[in-house]
């Protein structure tokens, strides 16, 4: 049996240059992870994590259960073309092995089986497998046909706006657009001169032999079985270099994570996995408020990582994004964008400068004797009437505090972590740390949502609580040492600060506290899926009537509510809600303290 | 001499015409809205690290723009980059972004 015919030599030439990429890509990437990394593959690989990740393979990279959770036609449009194709792939190989019995045929053998069926005159068919690879031939079609609807109406699958694609993912587009219906074409082709086939390429080839004469038909057999392999071909260079290297790469990322892999503060050689894990979707872009209430493109997560994969990434993108993270809890596929866009940054900034912020040295104007720290935060000491809540809160529960910066102190250094200066900023947290510890506290309380996540994530500081007053609060009035009264008929909103709410999951202590004293109407958006007020000190490329405009667009929302007032636990969203809302904006803390029995 | 507790700066002219201005252009080039600076000094009055140490994030961006840049670099890194002047300033000038951008023009990345 002959399993070779010249026009599989685009095809064997691509699956070739495929191998070999990714061959060389994964093995280059493997070989540089750090060495804790490697030991941690090498302590978990034989584990029930392993077991986990095949199942989540299964879930996300052939079913797409997180894009399903987006958009039901966007998902089917997905699974239909991963899980479509795999099942052609895999219902194809036991085809061959139905006809032909267990022995080793080449890879184009069960590529155009078809083909070669009648080339080694095999005249038996088996109707059953003609007509499930039909049926799931036709699946892969649906999903080509929703893909080409999306490209003129994405609205109908759920997408505002699609993403805008370099020319290499325009030639794996196009490419990958005709590999399914050439493939009908030619298996249609085979059935009309020889029969077979089933309700689809079978109908087919009656449809065309009765409109074509034979001799037509023996004319473009050869050329269609030509052009499906060209396209397969072309489809398998571009793959690796372009978007598609997603479908490889998001199974070996899925085993890494399950394996307890994660990006780091530096870029590292685990970060290539994520970075080529996207596929480029774009699901990333409508909720970013840049795009949706600026209009600002070219900076969202998807732009983002297609330039630092190409090593073109530059400042003024990588700096442009509000950290909110809005992007990456929609992300199907579970990229950590945030710390992948900050190592980025330290990549572009970061210069160790031994003598920095020496001055810090010996700094010390703490007040107060507390087991309790209070660290109020750059921002709570521009929103006095916070630090004077607190201070009514704490002087009822008759808590002894101390005032870590009261009197002025060191910021947290997460600021400075975001926009990329690492390594000055572990001077501010030595520096607080060793403050902390200095006077031997036991419990540390902040009322910045940003200081509680560099606290809670960079500080090593075992034996001290970290809480936010909202968590304090309720433990103060679960103790009973705070008594509040709830009025009825008093009304309040309360909008997630993004640090607090997605960046450290906290959104139902802040609620717990505001229901004490009254209802809570909530927003449209709230909880994960919350707007960001837009002062974010992430971002330092949008001007203040930028800001001005995201901050209006979300009061405008917490407006709509009718809530008496708009509550929430950040000073920098309160600040900046102000600005845009026709309601009073206060602090969590304020409404307690006012309310206090 | 005596002390009365206050100094003042050391008389001085900045020759407008002998200083290379070529940085400092381009600072205001790429960040327009500097220029909009009315030099009330909140930014200063309501620094952290100002509050530490010698720091005047206002001294430091006025000179760097009539292109004195001696010392601004080293001047800049004591910024903690906590975004408290941002949220003072009355004209809205995106403060963070202009440490960022002073010290990457007079600095080294």
């Amino acid at each position: 049996m002959t399993f070779f015919a010249k026009f599989c030599i685009p095809f064997i030439i691509g699956a070739a240059i495929l191998f070999i990429v990714i061959a060389c890509k994964y093995i280059s990437w493997l070989k540089n992870l750090p060495r804790q990394d490697l030991k941690l593959i090498a302590v978990n690989i034989f584990s029930f994590k392993s077991i986990k990740a095949v199942w989540e393979v299964i879930c996300e990279s052939l079913l797409h259960r997180r894009i399903f959770r987006v958009n039901r036609m966007l998902g089917y449009m997905h699974m239909s073309l991963a899980f479509g194709w795999f099942l052609l792939i895999a219902v194809g190989w036991i085809e061959t092995v139905a006809y032909l019995g267990f022995k080793w045929v080449p890879l184009q053998g069960h590529v155009f089986f078809k083909y070669f069926a009648v080339l080694n005159s095999i005249n038996e068919h088996k109707p059953l497998f003609d007509f499930v690879m039909d049926l799931l031939l036709l699946f892969v079609l649906s999903g080509v046909g929703l893909a080409w609807f999306k490209r003129v109406r994405s609205r109908a699958l759920g997408m505002k706006r699609t993403t805008k694609h370099v020319a290499f993912d325009r030639m794996a587009l196009s490419a990958l657009w005709f590999i399914f219906p050439l493939r009908l074409l030619a298996e249609s082709c085979t059935a009309a001169i020889y029969g077979g086939g089933s309700f689809l390429t079978g109908g087919i080839g009656i449809l065309l032999s009765k409109t074509m004469s034979t001799y037509t038909l023996e004319m473009i057999y050869e050329p269609l079985w030509w052009l499906y392999s060209i396209a397969l071909g072309t489809f398998f260079v571009a793959m690796p270099f372009s978007r598609y290297m997603h479908i490889f790469t998001e199974i070996p990322l899925i085993f890494l994570r399950n394996y307890r892999l994660r990006p780091e503060a530096k870029e590292k050689s685990y970060d290539n996995f994520e970075v080529e894990a996207c596929s480029r979707c774009g699901i990333c872009i409508d909720p970013c408020q840049l795009q949706s209430q600026l209009g600002i493109n070219e900076v969202q997560s998807v732009y983002f990582l297609r330039d630092r994969r190409y090593n073109m990434l530059q400042q003024k993108i990588a700096n442009n994004c509000l950290m909110c993270g809005r992007c990456e809890q929609i992300c199907p596929v579970g990229i950590n964008l945030n710390t992948l866009r900050l190592n980025s940054r330290t990549s572009m900034r970061n210069i160790p400068n031994e003598g920095r912020y020496n001055y810090l040295r010996g700094v010390d104007r703490s007040t107060g004797s507390g087991k309790v720290g209070y660290f109020a935060g750059c921002m709570t000491l521009l929103t006095p009437n916070t630090l004077s809540a607190m201070q009514k809160i704490f002087s009822t529960a008759r808590e002894d505090v101390w005032w870590a910066d009261k009197d002025g102190g060191v910021c947290c250094g997460r600021p400075l972590k975001l926009s990329g200066e690492s390594d000055s900023a572990q001077k501010m947290i030595d520096y607080n740390t060793e403050l902390f510890r200095k006077h031997n506290i036991s419990t540390l309380v902040t009322s910045c949502p940003i200081c509680l996540k560099v606290f809670r994530e960079e500080y090593r500081l075992e034996g001290i609580e970290v809480l936010h007053h909202s968590e304090y609060i309720l433990r103060l009035m679960k103790n009973g040492k705070l008594k509040v009264k709830y009025t009825v008929g008093s009304t309040y909103t309360y909008h997630d600060p993004c640090e607090l709410g997605r960046g450290c999951g906290i959104y139902d202590e802040p609620r717990a506290v505001i229901e004490a004293v009254g209802e809570l109407l909530e927003p449209k958006h709230n909880r994960k899926d919350a707007f960001c007020c837009g002062s974010s000190v992430a971002n330092t490329a949008i001007n203040d009537s930028q800001q001005l405009t995201i901050a209006t667009k979300v009061a405008e929302e917490l407006d709509q509510t009718g809530a008496a007032k708009i509550v929430t636990s950040c000073p920098l969203c309160k600040k900046a809600i102000k600005r845009g809302a026709k309601t009073q904006v206060v602090d969590l803390s304020e409404i307690i303290a006012e309310n206090i029995k | 001499m005596v002390n009365f507790g206050f100094s003042i700066n050391i008389p001085r002219a900045i020759d407008l015409d002998r200083n290379n201005l070529r940085k400092s252009n381009e600072i205001i080039g790429e960040m327009p809205e500097l220029q909009a600076c009315i030099g009330c000094g909140s930014c200063t009055a309501s620094c952290t690290a100002g509050n530490l140490t010698e720091f005047n994030f206002r001294k430091v961006h006025t000179l760097v723009r009539r292109g004195e840049y001696q010392g601004a670099y080293e001047e800049m890194n004591k910024c903690m980059l906590c975004g408290k002047c941002r949220l003072v300033c009355p004209r809205g000038i995106n403060t963070r972004g202009i440490v960022m951008l002073i010290k990457r023009k007079l600095g080294d990345f």
